[in-house]
């Protein structure tokens, strides 16, 4: 364990050496957030409340996201990279160090882009999410949720190099999770919905945890936290047995 | 001395063939295309659906063949192109490339041209397919024959102003994260994600006048079955004016790297 902070400490301080590019792409990543709730206003403006949504329940979903979301591409940025990473034969580095492999690639890299996403959720829950003190407990747990959640599946996705050979199943997963993520659930209907249920599971990462601070139901909740903990479990397993398909890259790296 | 056609030629089949040779490109454009669609055009079906079936003058229909058009026009192009000519320009790339005697800027927009094509037509294929079974049959047949060459013009519009974009990477060592800015003024001042419509008045005509509109709003207009042909002379003012800044800048950029290595 305290390898592992060590490691983060690095990564944090790798981040952080170019202080003022740190903060500008963060900055530019708050304005790419502003944007897409910019958006979210016209639409609702003009379109009023859509099967149960509406503007306050989407700036709480869009809080999720962008918080749980940065957390995952922002504090442990390869996860995204998974698949790269085993394809390039970027594992070699990890091989060497005494804890998990996993668990050290995943808190190997900091990317300053996305810390601007957790200061844009965090800011936008704390000014628009009408904040009481049950509603925060609510939003945090939906964050961790929503970012084990997501780690786990691109981690998951990205482990599909190992036995594939190709990493596009990663990148698609990665863009749809996000994607899908980004919009109330409610809008899809059909067997876009069971699969935003179950393969993408992106109703998991947003959509019931932001139905969550605003009615909090145990049962839902319950289901959240069994689907972040299957999810984790078949992450660290498959890429667990991945690894023993691994063919160096005989290249010295830094993950 | 070779022709800076010939040049152009070759770099634009170079392009075209590097996208059609590999399956994994062609599978990962067609699904990312179709998902980002389908998001996209369930919301606005559901947001039609609760307003009576129309939302600013556009059908749920039209509203389907709008998304088509405009993500076509969006997603035929590298997403992160801006931050990989600014990573070029950093990297040193760019410095090799000044060796051959051929325009920089021209071998790369023919490269971009060309790959560009071949992504379209994926696309393009599964734009129509999708919106013809979801949406049904396009509104006016002969707006939706203007929007194949304003699919093209746009995406040409788009391929030049990134790369004038970009250009900004000679002068400052941190651009490459500008593209997300230059993607979300496409997003929604450039009708992407939504008709220029539905934007508040003074919002939607200042958009109307910026090129980003040029990009994705006039062949979404054309493809939702709006037949205005002048729309296309629009994009290519825009392609004109955009095109000259661009060889402008980058010109000078690759003067400064001159500058700075002698």
């Amino acid at each position: 364990m305290t390898g592992l902070m060590t490691t983060w400490r690095a990564a944090w301080s790798e981040a952080m050496s170019n202080r003022r590019g740190f903060w500008f792409e963060a900055t530019i990543m708050i304005f790419n957030d502003v944007i897409w709730l910019v958006f979210w206003i016209l639409f609702f403006r003009r379109v009023g409340e859509i099967r149960g949504w509406d503007i306050e329940q989407l700036i709480v979903l869009q809080a999720i996201l962008t918080t749980g979301g940065g957390i995952t591409l922002g504090l442990l940025a390869n996860a995204r990279h998974t698949g790269h990473l085993v394809l390039n034969g970027g594992l070699d580095a990890a091989l060497t160090m005494p804890s998990s492999t996993l668990a050290y690639l995943l808190v190997r890299r900091v990317q300053p882009i996305n810390v601007g996403d957790i200061i844009f959720g965090v800011l936008l829950f704390t000014f628009f999410g009408n904040p009481t003190v049950s509603r925060t407990i609510v939003y945090l747990l939906g964050v961790a949720i929503a970012a084990t959640i997501m780690t786990s599946f691109l981690v998951l996705a990205g482990s599909s190099a190992f036995y594939l050979g190709r990493n596009d199943g990663g990148d698609l997963g990665f863009h749809a999770v996000l994607l899908f993520a980004a919009y109330p659930v409610d809008v899809f209907s059909g067997a876009t919905k069971v699969l935003l249920y179950t393969v993408i599971p992106a109703g998991f990462i947003t959509g019931i945890p932001s139905r969550l601070v605003d009615e909090f139901d145990f049962g839902s909740f319950l289901a959240c936290v069994a689907v972040a903990g299957g999810f984790a479990t078949a992450a660290v397993y498959s890429f667990n047995r991945g690894l023993r398909r691994y063919t160096s890259g005989a290249v010295w790296t830094t993950a | 001395m070779i022709h800076a056609r010939t040049v152009a030629q070759r770099a634009a089949a170079a392009g075209l063939s590097r996208i059609w040779s590999n399956t994994g490109t062609v599978v990962f454009t067609a699904a990312f295309y179709l998902m980002v669609t389908a998001v996209l055009a369930a919301l606005w079906s559901a947001a039609a659906a609760v307003n009576d079936g129309h939302i600013v003058g556009y059908s749920a229909s039209a509203l389907i063949w709008y998304i088509a058009a405009s993500e076509a026009a969006t997603i035929a192009l590298p997403q992160r192109l801006i931050e990989e000519i600014g990573q070029d320009v950093k990297g040193g790339a760019i410095e090799i490339e000044m060796l051959r005697p051929a325009s920089v800027l021209l071998v790369r927009l023919s490269t971009q041209f060309g790959a560009m094509i071949a992504r379209l037509s994926i696309c393009a294929a599964c734009g129509v397919v999708f919106s013809l079974i979801f949406a049904g049959r396009p509104g006016d047949f002969r707006a939706l024959a203007l929007a194949g060459p304003a699919v093209v013009l746009a995406l040409v519009l788009s391929l030049v102003a990134q790369h004038l974009f970009a250009a900004i990477s000679f002068w400052m060592r941190d651009a490459t994260a500008t593209w997300f800015l230059y993607q979300k003024l496409i997003f929604v001042l450039g009708g992407m994600l939504l008709p220029l419509e539905v934007l508040p008045q003074t919002m939607e005509t200042i958009a109307r006048w910026l090129p980003f509109s040029a990009m994705a709003y006039i062949p979404a207009r054309l493809a939702s079955g709006h037949f205005e042909p002048h729309l296309l002379l629009i994009q290519l003012g825009w392609i004109a004016a955009i095109g000259a800044a661009a060889t402008i800048t980058f010109n000078a950029g690759q003067r400064r790297l001159l500058e700075a290595v002698s």
